[in-house]
């Protein structure tokens, strides 16, 4: 019966996702659904970093924006083509995300969020005053993403495409997660000392997991740049930072799925509550401090609430037949 | 000019200090990030601010002590007691959860603006030395600072309380072994921790002349934080080092090679002593075995 949810479970999601913008044609939930695809990649990226390898990274913003402006840029001011420009953004990220990675593989625990932390502050700086090129904090326009010629200018159109995006990264991040550098990556997150005993290179490790997930952060920084036409330093702050690393965390660390459920109710819930901004992050910081005194592990993480709910369900079904074989 | 900008570092670095020093305590506790320590006391700053104009401005400080350090035992014992034996991430998560409801919680009751912040017991003057002008506000920030570290340095050594803060510190299984009611004097430190902090940044806010709702973070956790990894995690001579090492680079930097791109700089300069001397300048001193 349980295998039966789960074959099924893909197929469904996967076809409700497509033919949402059909019966959806308001223009202003389409962009909330496409914003939910794209932090949905980049919660994806914050997995691998903070749910597969246990690196606490609390600057993942900056990659988010470097991909935003390298992708506007090539795209806007150079007229690059913009399947390129758009891969150069996650590439230009993976780069960078290698620099980190050098930097941050001697060190771990609180110096590694420390790094993470001031290199994304350096970036910041770096949007704000390098007038030249990012415009300073006046921001940047850039527009939507074109194919040959043809601009996705509707907002299902882009919805498709965000779709189509999500969908590749995640089976990418899936098959990753599933070889041996991911369970290199588990090994590295349970014990790195251990892990090196077992013959895992953990510096090597440390160092491809920041590139990987630097890639896929910048390419979800690129799709929000051409999503919302619009960058400014001021979307890459370390709160913004944060915010996305809860996404992760509130659908489960190490769970998949859940970084898209965790992405789903964080965009969707300020959304809807729009009434009550100014408590929105009293909202946020009460979630936060509930979900790690009672469910650390997120909403579908191993342990987490759906475990919980779901044995306490078996259990009980197992109790009542035992009750009646008697 | 060098000795003004000296001057102008070393009253910075008083301030900075007050701040890591409370913060320093309790990271070297239990090292445990703790990411709300500037938003909590940035709650008693702000009690002190409101009551400052209407009754004694000292009766006001000692409330606003007060107000952070109830604040951060009741967050201690609620968001981080429970966390204890859970790892890395959940508390530092919880932390974080913490803050955004001080700041949350600030904003609701005193508004986002920024208030022009003056208290009328720190008399206006300076003293002139040599080209150098010296303000009377960083001659007593500098005493207060002095004062207030002696002071914390003398009760670590000699009292009962300061000896389980530094056995704690060493080992807690090993402390709660000797009898040390760990959770008495973990929840001790995280008020002193929070008053302390309080007091930096009422004096942070007196420097600067203002007061806002971001204060917390932006100047106090991270630059707390910043000093105390500077210095050496759990070391009172660290804090303090850590913490004038902090303000020397950032007006030097401003100084003499850019204002702009000051943050780049001193976090360039702080990333590569990070990787260069992860323990930091004096890190805590501990028997080990060998």
């Amino acid at each position: 019966m349980k295998n039966i949810y789960k074959k099924l479970c893909v197929p469904v999601l996967l076809v409700l996702c497509i033919i949402f913008p059909l019966f959806v044609t308001n223009s202003y939930a389409l962009t909330i659904a496409c914003n939910v695809l794209v932090y949905s990649v980049i919660a994806l990226s914050i997995n691998l970093i903070v749910g597969f390898s246990g690196q606490l990274d609390f600057g993942r913003a900056a990659f988010v924006g470097l991909g935003g402006y390298c992708s506007a840029i090539l795209f806007t001011s150079l007229h690059v083509p913009f399947i390129i420009a758009f891969l150069c953004g996650g590439l230009f990220s993976a780069l960078l995300g290698a620099f980190l990675g050098l930097l941050c593989r001697y060190s771990s625990f609180d110096y590694l969020t420390l790094i993470t932390i001031g290199f994304s502050e350096i970036c910041r700086k770096l949007f704000q005053n390098w007038y030249a090129v990012t415009n300073g904090s006046f921001g940047f326009s850039t527009s939507r993403p074109s194919f040959f010629g043809y601009t996705l200018q509707s907002p299902r159109s882009i919805f498709y495409f965000c779709l189509v995006v999500l969908i590749i990264c995640y089976i990418a991040i899936k098959r990753i997660t599933k070889s041996k550098m991911g369970r290199a990556y588990m090994a590295l997150r349970d014990d790195p000392i251990a892990a090196a005993y077992a013959g895992i290179d953990v510096k090597a490790y440390k160092l491809n997991n920041f590139i990987i997930a630097s890639f896929f952060t910048g390419i979800g920084g690129a799709m929000l740049a051409h999503l919302t036409t619009f960058i400014s330093p001021a979307l890459y702050t370390i709160d913004e930072s944060l915010i996305e690393l809860q996404m992760a965390i509130l659908g489960g660390l190490g769970s998949l799925p859940g970084s898209i459920l965790g992405s789903l109710i964080l965009v969707v819930v300020p959304e809807i509550s729009r009434g009550v901004y100014q408590y929105r992050l009293l909202i946020m910081g009460i979630m936060m401090v509930v979900l790690m005194l009672f469910a650390p592990n997120g909403l579908l993480g191993r342990g987490g609430v759906k475990d919980k709910v779901m044995d306490a369900v078996y259990k009980k079904g197992k109790k009542r037949q035992s009750e009646l074989q008697q | 000019m060098f000795l003004q900008i000296l001057i102008n570092a070393l009253s910075v670095g008083a301030v900075y200090a007050l701040l890591s020093i409370g913060y320093n305590m309790v990271y070297g506790v239990l090292e445990k990030l703790n990411f709300a320590h500037g938003d909590v006391y940035a709650v008693g700053c702000f009690v002190t601010f409101m009551l400052m104009d209407q009754i004694n401005p000292l009766i006001a400080i000692l409330l606003g002590c007060l107000v952070g350090f109830v604040l951060n035992v009741a967050v201690e014992r609620f968001a981080y007691r429970p966390l204890r034996k859970a790892g890395r991430v959940a508390p530092t998560i919880s932390a974080v959860g913490i803050a955004y409801i001080m700041r949350n919680a600030i904003q609701l009751i005193w508004g986002s603006e920024t208030y022009p912040f003056n208290m009328s017991i720190f008399k206006t003057g300076s003293v002139k030395i040599g080209n150098a002008v010296i303000g009377t506000l960083q001659i007593y920030i500098f005493v207060i600072a002095l004062v207030l570290m002696v002071l914390i340095s003398l009760a670590l050594k000699h009292t009962k309380w300061g000896q389980g803060i530094i056995c704690i510190s060493q080992s807690t299984e090993t402390a709660s072994l000797m009898g040390i009611p760990v959770n008495k004097v973990v929840a001790l430190v995280y008020g002193l921790g929070a008053a302390l902090g309080v007091i930096g940044g009422l004096l942070f806010c007196q420097y600067y002349q203002f007061i806002f709702m971001g204060i917390g973070f932006s100047y106090g956790t991270m630059k707390a934080w910043m000093a105390s990894i500077w210095g050496g995690i759990g070391s009172l001579k660290g804090a303090i080092v850590g913490a004038f090492a902090l303000a020397a680079a950032e007006t030097f930097v401003s100084a003499y090679v850019s204002s702009t791109y000051k943050d780049v700089f001193v976090w360039g300069i702080f990333i590569v002593f990070i990787l260069l001397r992860p323990q930091g300048m004096f890190p805590a001193a501990s028997a080990e075995k060998i």
